[in-house]
């Protein structure tokens, strides 16, 4: 046992003096240990270099199908104790000799082969390649790759989800049916019609700013749904209205938008798709623009609802100092904090998403509201039913074992 | 480049820079003329990025390279993108209808998925939080909690906000105030350290003034 | 086929991508990714219409000689250029964001330099705005005010030399009440968006047609 094992020692002063990278270079990995460096300084026997071990081979779940899992343990220490330069995964289906399919870093215990055809059962060996040569582990258990219908992992997303579609439709359709919905007054939706008024009578142009996001954003989605109720007042009044957009597909959609807005009030001549037009994809350049276009047509109404970014501070500061009338809105808590600092009114996050219902008065939009209430209350339960749950177990056993902590952490779980 | 064009390119930049912040005195024709050119470059720059981007390497090349369903599916969006450009006409304008409900479609359906999975159920479990005991922690698992609950409640629609819902709900703005503030001061301190890489460029830089 | 055939459209699409997220199962799994390319497809075709709308403001402004239109010409001018050299950069170098491609010239002198500055300019402009957020008329602004300046001086050193109560101070407040609200206002954004792509899909919501 002796020799081989100084042998051993001395490699590894090698490899810490030169690194694992320089011996990687002196003879192909894998070929065993007739590398030149190593014969220098004796040889390794080769049933000394570590193994891994507990090669396990599973199908991915929740996944479309085509791929298997490969994970090894910890490796087996068999008396020599060499950098390990990669491992290399090799696959055989019946009757087939074990080919490679792919290697990873010595850092790496995990695999997942994305090559695996379904059906078909393979297993896997995991070769442990070291400046000395290799080994192979035991093959693991045979693994089939599947496609699964259902992604467990999301099955509490797909509960909430239903739980919050079912109330929010359940209060649309109790609306359809004639309920009587109050909804509070949220300022700066009450703002809006005064907003345009006033630049109607100074006989100045409204500007509107869908944010700088594509439609693929719900903010945005939420900015155009107003635009629809901004854009109708306006045509109604004959002031001016102007949509400088970002993102092209929010130009083309916002056209349509403003063109129904005129055709509806009985005014389709009065529209000019000109004014709803494209700037630059750019978020700086459209920024510029935007703010050139606050200078010069100073607009006296100014609306910036949907996604900003770092943008948001300059077009309101710049809004604000021409004197416009501003009413901000957006979801990102970041710069909420500017448009309440420079904007007449913000709406904030849920506010803005609730815009379109609130405005457009019709039941069956305010019933959409009502639902979100519930579900408000339902996720306000959870969070205080936890905190007492949660608390009360520890207070009773601190140590976490009780009932009421089981419980906690049950739910608790269940979210993750 | 070469180094004349290197140095042609620094004043460019140095110009458009000072140009830039000439808006902060006022609207002016360098400024008007740095904005337009930054207008009208960029545009080019993301027509060019979306087809080199975008177009080819979705469209164009997996339509040559591919074959069987993989090729010809791509006449599905191939055709909402001709019928997009249906716009130019205005007889049939009408048509972008389909491919503006289609990325419509596409917004809608992710606005469900992202948001459940991105906010709602990671935000409610990060807030179950106990008390652990009479300590620190336990104090501000308490305040997060009432924080979260009555900020979740100065958003409550269907009710107006007197009796306790208005307790609540002022106790919620409260909070909403604070973290605006938080947020304000923390921005404007990062802000403020971007602002002296730029000076720093125009003194390095251009001038040389610093080296 | 106006009005119904977008709603359907919009219906299929909407949960197709909500059923690709649920159901790993070809052919939905992949749904999301097809999906997303084809709307990138999309959006690449209307950039043309964006670009042309942009092109026709200011092609109008210089023909008709109007107010500013040796800016709307500098413009044009610079689209223009910007598209041909790209164009020239895609021939020649088989990329136009090849490294020695004219047009990453533009892009490195010209784009570059202009968001830095804009970005510069975030931090006068947070100036002004912290003038006028920090004249407390109210209770509320006074909340805003008070927590903004403990953040600002706990996160310089001039707040520590102060006193340590700021960094301490400072890190309580973004840890606990800061993160406690926008907890509460993205869960009710959220909630907001779900709601409205809802609506979207199944066509309760149609402001965007209507």
């Amino acid at each position: 046992m002796r020799a081989p094992a100084l042998a051993a020692v001395i490699a590894t002063g090698v490899l810490a003096v030169f690194g694992g990278g320089a011996f990687a270079q002196v003879g192909p990995a894998g070929t065993g240990t007739g590398d030149a460096g190593v014969a220098a300084f004796g040889e390794v026997d080769e049933s000394l270099i570590p193994m891994a071990c507990n090669v396990t081979a599973e199908d991915l779940p929740d996944d479309g199908g085509g791929a298997i899992q490969v994970t090894w343990g910890p490796l087996e220490a068999r008396g020599t104790d060499v950098g390990i330069l990669a491992y290399e995964i090799l696959r055989y289906a019946p009757g087939e000799e074990p080919a490679s399919i792919g290697e990873v870093a010595p850092t790496d215990l995990a695999y997942t082969d994305t090559e695996a055809e379904d059906g078909v059962t393979y297993q896997y060996v995991i070769r442990t390649k070291t400046p000395f040569g290799h080994t192979d582990s035991e093959p693991s258990m045979p693994a089939v790759a599947s496609a699964q219908w259902f992604a467990t992992g999301r099955l509490s997303i797909l509960i909430v989800a239903v739980l919050f579609c079912g109330s929010v439709l359940y209060y649309i359709r109790r609306a359809k049916l004639g309920d009587e919905l109050f909804v509070r007054k949220i300022p700066g939706l009450e703002a809006v019609d005064d907003a345009v008024g006033r630049a109607t009578e100074m006989g100045r142009p409204v500007l509107f700013v869908p944010g700088i996001e594509t439609v693929s954003e719900v903010g945005t989605l939420a900015a155009l749904t107003i635009l629809g109720h901004v854009a109708k007042r306006v045509a109604r009044h004959g002031t001016p209205l102007d949509v400088p957009c970002a993102d092209p597909i929010v130009m083309a959609t916002a056209q349509e938008i403003v063109k129904q807005a005129y055709t509806e009030v009985g005014r389709p001549d009065d529209y000019d798709p000109a004014r709803v037009a494209y700037l630059t994809y750019d978020q700086f350049g459209y920024t510029a623009g935007v703010d050139g276009m606050m200078l010069r047509d100073r607009p006296e109404a100014v609306f910036l609802l949907g996604t900003f970014y770092a943008e948001s501070l300059i077009l309101a500061e710049t809004g604000h100092s021409i004197g416009a009338i501003q009413i901000a809105g957006t979801k990102e808590t970041s710069q909420l904090p500017f448009f309440v600092a420079a904007c007449d009114y913000t709406l904030i996050g849920e506010e803005l998403f609730a815009a379109s219902s609130y405005l457009s008065r019709e039941p069956v939009m305010l019933g959409s509201l009502k639902g979100q209430d519930l579900a408000k209350l339902g996720i306000i339960f959870v969070i205080l039913f936890a905190f007492v749950v949660g608390t009360a177990g520890l207070l009773i056993r601190s140590d976490g074992s009780s009932v009421l902590t089981r419980i906690f952490d049950f739910v608790h779980s269940w979210f993750g | 480049m070469g180094s004349l064009g290197m140095i042609i390119g620094t004043w460019l930049a140095g110009f458009l820079t000072l140009a830039i912040l000439s808006f902060l005195y006022k609207d002016n024709p360098f400024y008007k003329l740095a904005e337009h050119l930054y207008v009208g470059v960029s545009a080019g720059y993301w027509l060019i990025y979306v087809a080199f981007f975008d177009v080819e390497p979705m469209l164009v090349t997996p339509f040559m390279e591919e074959t069987g369903v993989e090729k010809w599916i791509l006449i599905v969006p191939a055709a909402l993108g001709i019928i997009m450009l249906s716009r130019w006409f205005p007889k049939t304008a009408w048509l972008s209808r389909w491919p503006i409900a289609f990325t419509v479609g596409v917004g809608a359906g992710l606005g469900i998925t992202a948001n459940l999975q991105g906010y709602v159920v990671p935000q409610v479990q990060a807030t179950l939080l106990p008390m652990t005991g009479f300590n620190l922690v336990s104090l501000n698992n308490l305040i997060l909690v009432v924080g979260v609950v009555t900020t979740i409640l100065y958003f409550y629609f269907s009710k107006a906000h007197k009796g306790v819902l208005g307790v609540t709900a002022k106790i919620g703005i409260v909070f909403i105030m604070v973290s605006f503030g938080a947020s304000f001061g923390y921005t404007l301190m990062a802000r403020i350290s971007l602002l002296i890489g730029r000076l720093y460029f125009i003194l390095t830089d251009l001038l040389r003034v610093i080296d | 086929m106006k009005r119904t055939v977008p709603l359907i459209i919009t219906f299929l699409t909407g949960t197709f991508l909500v059923m690709s997220f649920f159901v790993p199962h070809a052919p939905f799994g992949e749904l999301e990714q097809r999906l997303l390319v084809w709307y990138a497809i999309v959006a690449g075709f209307t950039m043309l219409l964006g670009v042309d709308s942009l092109i026709r403001a200011h092609a109008r402004k210089v023909a008709r000689v109007r107010e500013g239109w040796g800016f709307s010409l500098a413009l044009l001018a610079g689209l223009v250029a910007t598209v041909i050299v790209g164009v020239i950069g895609r021939v020649q170098f088989g990329s136009p964001f090849h490294i020695q491609s004219p047009f990453m010239f533009i892009y490195t002198y010209t784009i570059v330099p202009l968001q830095a500055t804009m970005f510069a300019l975030l931090a006068f402009f947070i100036a002004s705005a912290s003038y006028r957020a920090f004249r407390a008329r109210n209770w509320v602004a006074t909340l805003l005010l008070v927590s903004a300046v403990i953040v600002m001086l706990g996160r310089i050193p001039i707040g520590a030399a102060i006193s340590q109560f700021f960094p301490v101070a400072q890190e309580w407040i973004m840890d606990v009440p800061q993160l406690a609200a926008k907890r509460g206002i993205q869960i009710g954004a959220a909630l907001g968006a779900v709601s409205m792509s809802l609506r979207i899909i199944l066509g309760i919501e149609r402001s965007y047609l209507s």
